[in-house]
């Protein structure tokens, strides 16, 4: 054995190695989260300067800020006016994972891990430059030809910005890119324009609907908010609150939770959902839950286990349950957030989110139940649905101080909840009874047409026609 | 108002020619013993004497699923069976069991319909075709099947189209097309969508859009025919069909097959003035004499696809027995 002084093996080199980040890290994320993780930054950039009392407040706090994405197969681009990265922050915004020394974020932001842009930019290209103007400090930031190879070099050149922005704003332009990201922009340019129109309508939804405007290759993105059916008080009349949504609130370590779970539109009829199912259809996208976290979505309308289907007494998802959705948002400090690093996922072991998705699930089943109950009369529930107004989160929220909540008891952390009373249908009277039977399409539309002169009847409606001809012809 | 019979609509039939002549240039690309015919051939099975008759080397399948169209296929066969073969099933179970091995195929996805589901079958099918395949997908198109009085009602259609197809729109739609033109236009949006996702840039294969045209004998319809070939022949087929009259490689909005109501003897009259670049429409006004339609102009924009599709045009002739 060695003697002390005579140690060979004083240290072990563990330096990162660049390729961790460039080849391993953008692994873990898809291009379209990576590009939201730019919008991210570009949102965390209005939240920014505004001070730690000055969370945006009002209807539209947004308004006046914008981010433009533009993409072809040479290059990529995201451009906002969105307050710049002041020079003091660059100590902390280039490198690669949050420093434990920087200040901590403003509320409302979302960033935490400190590898959101750059994990974006290696997963686009080798080559980028980033411009940014914040008051006084207008600089811009080079990602050079061959820095990605260098294993020793770990810092970016900066200097005075060649062509300073009229506005306080970043532009970040990534060139060199990947082969297989340029021929993704270039062979699938309408594709994923598509798809990150999509993303953006949805997981932004609730930012564009507060003023925020995104464009993607210069068309103008359109928020698509969920919206849950809302019906006025039907309590003075009957023993039901019409339809109206399951909400829960509370607050707990500085992180407010709401939660909301109702219909987005009539529950679909049995003909209906086999349609559906041989159709192929996709509409059953809007079904199922979101989970926002500081008002970016983090999980869209899922189905799974994850959030809380086919879990404890909730039955396991299913075209029937087409017309449910629910929307949990919790806002606060984001490192306290239950999310990933990806920000486009929820931290499924999470105290916090585990607790909030029992609620989840107790919500789930009041609307599981309802449409079970009503599956064979989706007409008559139908009227009750119509009677509806669509209402967006923010304005399910503006409902909710109306209404009588009361202490969920059984919550941990406890919060308030409002329970809807659903409408329960009448029991079948003892003297009626049900008709059911399988026909082939074919021979309902040849009775259809003999009977009704309408091929494309409704098969119910064939099938009660038939009945009311031969219950004549017997009496 | 019944449709005309599907073999007596002249659109259509200008249509179908032009698959003709689509197959020709293939031809000049590949040998077209090695391709098969797959197409739904409706009762009198027209593309399939077609294409028979000018092209016997090409083998010939149709799908079916009605019993009795199946039927009156096997009775309006234009040829032995060992050269047409007729599968009596659904076409999603045909694409489900199809395996395209070695062989080329020209596939003629003809729906009368517009649905999700088809448009799932030409993704899927788009997914399995072997290189050079030539594929043909034609979709209702008709605006008037969208339009209600009643605003509550129209919206009601519009999330209904918005949410049936809303993984194959560029963005959701604020209103429906009224115009036939701008309803081609929308579904042309969707196939190209649609074909990205099937063959998306990582595959080697990629489709090159070669024609795409809408027509109303009666109902709108929108038809797109295109090459699945491999990316390093992509640049070969453009050239094949650049100088094509037809040629649409870059998907440009569609071209309207609208042909005039003209008789024989006004057809051969103006048919000696053909081809011609420009004006063509102006000259076969002039040599006429008179008007077809109302105006000047709208009788020259009819003599202008009379002179487009002349050489494609049907003659349906009057036959005492």
């Amino acid at each position: 054995m060695a003697s002390e002084n005579a140690n060979p093996y004083k240290t072990v080199d563990a330096t990162p190695v660049k390729s961790f980040f460039v080849h391993m890290l953008t692994r873990d994320i898809r291009l379209e989260d990576a590009i939201l993780d730019l919008l991210d930054n570009c949102v965390d950039g209005i939240l920014r300067p505004k001070g730690a009392v000055q969370r945006p407040r009002g209807l539209h706090p947004y308004n006046g800020f914008w981010a433009e994405i533009k993409f072809d197969g040479t290059s990529f681009s995201i451009a906002d006016n969105c307050g710049g990265i002041p020079w003091d922050l660059h100590k902390y915004a280039f490198r690669m994972g949050r420093d434990p020394s920087r200040p901590p974020d403003e509320p409302g932001t979302v960033g935490v891990y400190g590898i959101g842009m750059k994990r974006a930019i290696f997963k686009l290209g080798t080559e980028c430059l980033i411009t940014t103007k914040n008051g006084d400090d207008a600089y811009e930031v080079d990602v050079p030809a061959g820095w990605m190879q260098n294993e020793t070099d770990w810092s970016f050149p900066a200097m005075p910005a060649k062509r300073p922005m009229k506005h306080d704003g970043t532009t970040i332009v990534v060139g060199a890119l990947h082969p297989w990201i340029s021929e993704r922009f270039h062979e699938e340019t309408e594709e994923f324009g598509a798809r990150l129109e999509r993303m953006i309508a949805t997981h932004y939804a609730a930012i564009i609907n507060k003023g925020f405007e995104v464009s993607v290759n210069k068309v103008s993105v359109k928020p698509r908010p969920i919206k849950l059916l809302f019906t006025e008080n039907a309590r003075k009349k009957k023993q039901t609150d019409g339809i109206k949504p399951f909400m829960f609130r509370t607050k707990t370590d500085g992180v407010e939770v709401f939660l909301a779970v109702g219909f987005t539109r009539p529950i679909p009829s049995l003909d209906e959902v086999e349609n559906e199912q041989s159709e192929k259809r996709y509409s059953s996208e809007d079904a199922g839950w979101t989970i926002v976290c500081n008002d970016r979505v983090v999980v869209y309308c899922d189905r799974t286990e994850l959030t809380g289907w086919g879990e404890a007494n909730v039955p396991r998802y299913h075209t029937q349950f087409i017309a449910i959705s629910g929307i949990v948002e919790f806002s606060g400090e984001a490192s306290k957030l239950p999310t990933t690093t990806t920000k486009r996922d929820v931290d499924a072991s999470s105290a916090l989110y585990l607790q909030v998705k029992n609620k989840m699930r107790e919500g789930m089943r009041i609307f599981t139940d309802y449409t079970n109950k009503w599956k064979t009369r989706a007409d008559e529930s139908k009227k009750q649905m119509v009677a509806g107004t669509p209402l967006s989160f923010e304005e399910i929220k503006v409902q909710a101080t109306k209404l009588d909540f009361t202490a969920s008891k059984t919550s941990v952390p406890p919060g308030g909840q409002y329970k809807p009373v659903l409408p329960v249908p009448k029991k079948l009277e003892s003297h009626n009874r049900r008709i059911s039977f399988v026909k082939t399409k074919e021979e309902v539309q040849t009775v259809g047409e003999h009977l009704l002169g309408e091929a494309d009847a409704d098969p119910s409606t064939v099938g009660e026609a038939c009945f009311d001809a031969f219950l004549k012809e017997a009496r | 108002m019944k449709a005309p019979p599907y073999h007596l609509r002249p659109n259509k039939a200008v249509d179908r020619l032009t698959l003709i002549d689509a197959i020709r240039r293939v031809a000049r690309a590949d040998e077209l013993r090695r391709y098969t015919y797959y197409g739904m051939g409706g009762p009198y099975l027209e593309d399939f004497r077609l294409i028979y008759e000018l092209f016997p080397e090409i083998k010939l399948v149709c799908i079916e699923k009605d019993p009795d169209v199946f039927k009156r296929q096997r009775f309006h066969l234009p040829c032995r069976t060992h050269r047409l073969r007729l599968e009596k099933t659904q076409l999603s179970s045909f694409l489900a069991n199809y395996e395209a091995r070695n062989e080329k195929g020209i596939f003629w996805l003809d729906y009368t319909k517009l649905t999700f589901a088809q448009i799932a079958e030409y993704m899927e099918l788009l997914g399995k075709v072997g290189a050079n395949s030539l594929i043909k997908i034609t979709l209702r198109c008709n605006p008037p099947d969208y339009q209600e009085k009643e605003p509550s009602q129209q919206q009601t259609k519009l999330d209904a189209f918005n949410r049936k197809f809303e993984a194959l729109l560029p963005s959701p739609l604020s209103a429906l097309p009224i115009q036939l033109k701008n309803f081609a236009n929308l579904i042309q949006d969707m196939l190209r969508i649609s074909a990205q996702k099937a063959l998306p840039s990582v595959a080697p294969l990629t489709f090159l859009p070669i024609s795409s045209f809408f027509y109303a004998d009666t109902t709108g319809m929108f038809t797109l025919t295109g090459i699945v070939c491999r990316k390093e022949d992509l640049a070969k087929f453009r050239r094949l069909f650049r100088t094509w009259q037809f040629a649409n490689l870059d998907w440009k909005p569609p071209a309207e097959i609208n042909l005039p109501n003209l008789s024989t003897k006004e057809r051969l009259h103006l048919q000696r003035h053909l081809p011609r670049r420009k004006s063509a429409g102006k000259i076969l006004r002039r040599s006429l004499g008179y008007l077809i339609d109302k105006t000047e102009s709208e009788t020259e924009l009819q003599l202008q696809q009379y002179a487009d599709f002349h050489r494609y045009f049907p003659y349906f002739i009057k036959a005492v027995p």
